[in-house]
């Protein structure tokens, strides 16, 4: 996915326009594309995604910690579907921590999974404003379609 | 993975070794401080170890020690001997039963093996949807002509799809449409056995696991596909 966004950007079948975006964005490193890729396949994704994110949007951070120490937003391995959901909240506050100390109004994922936890986790006990978007659907919001 | 793989994989030949992972665990508390779990009822990765150590992945996985872990790998980014306690947790879950696994993964698990997908929704309703948004996609200015690729034979990319965009959130289906689009991309969806969530995955049952790898390479070679986007 990441390869794939890369490919048209970098040989430009797709163009964008960085100005869209006025928002602040923060980035969210997903536990599998980055970590367990790295442990598991010698390769986390963390470079491609921040590179994506530089041609899509003129202002966007990181949390800190990032990449391979980034924090699990708390919906993984299923918990998101399991009855533990107090559990699930506690262990997401580190999450929502790091999203507030960033100033972000803008949260970019490029997982279905850590889109939906995040979401329910804003608007259940952070700023419901804060907006939750996927790293595609960034990219689709710059496209320039001639 | 196989129980014996996963102890074979930090075993530990020798006297005292005993072929448990967690046989060299330091009890450093590394894996502990780096959880965003520990703390909470009781939860610690180095309980998950000990169970390992003493063989009791049964025992595990019936806890909820096996289903609080989210399996994010962070304890054991920084585990000093490399323990690997998301494996143990898979394991468990899988030792653990069925009975054990949550209602609403169990359920949609249920729901694959009979339908092809979580949800178990239809080959004609998804068509339906999936075409509707397709059809809203054309009014949106530069995407007039977009035509939705549903099994398209020879396509260099065959793409799964998340099974909440079918479900409640149809509008997340347009962005990636869109990019495409832009892009003059030779890809397809597959109208039937489309999911791309494998709650094998979360269960530790390696049967569904490859029941749901078994779909999208059926669908790959019925459509001739040269390449997959999984962005599941
Ligand atoms: S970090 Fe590794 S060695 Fe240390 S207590 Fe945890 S499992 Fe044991
Ligand atoms: S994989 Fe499980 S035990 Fe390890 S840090 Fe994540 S939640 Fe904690």
């Amino acid at each position: 996915m990441f390869d794939l966004l890369v490919e048209y950007i970098s040989t430009q079948r797709i163009r964008l326009d960085r100005d869209r975006i006025k928002k602040k964005a923060v980035y969210h490193d997903p536990c599998n594309y980055g970590r367990k890729s790295e442990a598991l396949f010698g390769h986390g994704y963390f470079h491609e995604p921040r590179w994506i994110l530089n041609q899509c949007l003129e202002h966007w951070t990181d949390m800190q910690p990032n990449r391979a120490r980034q924090y699990c937003c708390g919906g993984g391995g299923g918990l998101m579907l399991t009855p533990y959901e107090e559990q699930r909240k506690y262990y997401s506050r580190r999450k929502i921590e790091q999203i507030k100390n960033s100033r972000a109004e803008l949260v970019v994922v490029p997982c279905h999974s850590c889109h939906g936890h995040i979401r329910a986790m804003l608007d259940a006990q952070g700023p419901a404003s804060i907006e939750v978007k996927y790293l595609w659907e960034v990219v689709a919001e710059a496209l320039v379609m001639d | 993975m196989n129980s014996t793989e996963v102890l074979s994989h930090t075993d530990l030949s020798g006297p005292g070794g005993g072929g448990n992972p967690a046989q060299i665990c330091l009890g450093c508390g590394t894996c502990a401080s780096a959880c965003p779990m520990t703390g909470i009822e009781g939860f610690d990765p180095r309980r998950i170890v000990r169970l390992g150590q003493l063989g009791r992945f049964e025992e595990l996985g019936e806890s909820s020690l096996a289903w609080l872990c989210t399996m994010c790998g962070r304890c054991q980014e920084g585990c000093p001997m490399d323990v690997r306690i998301t494996d143990m947790i898979r394991e468990a879950r899988d030792l653990g039963g069925e009975k054990t696994v949550p209602q609403a993964i169990g359920k949609g698990i249920e729901m694959f093996m009979e339908t092809g997908n979580n949800l178990g929704l239809p080959d004609e309703d998804f068509g339906f949807i999936v075409e509707d948004v397709a059809e809203e996609l054309t009014e949106e200015p530069g995407f007039e002509d977009f035509v939705l690729p549903v099994d398209k034979e020879d396509a260099r990319l065959l793409f799964t799809l998340h099974n909440k965009l079918v479900n409640t959130q149809n509008e997340d289906l347009k962005h990636w449409w869109k990019i495409l689009h832009a892009a003059g991309e030779s890809w397809t969806l597959p109208g039937s056995r489309w999911e791309g969530v494998n709650w094998g995955f979360f269960s530790g049952q390696d049967q569904v696991l490859k029941a749901g790898v078994d779909t999208i390479v059926g669908n790959m070679e019925r459509l001739r596909s040269r390449g997959l986007m999984y962005p599941e």
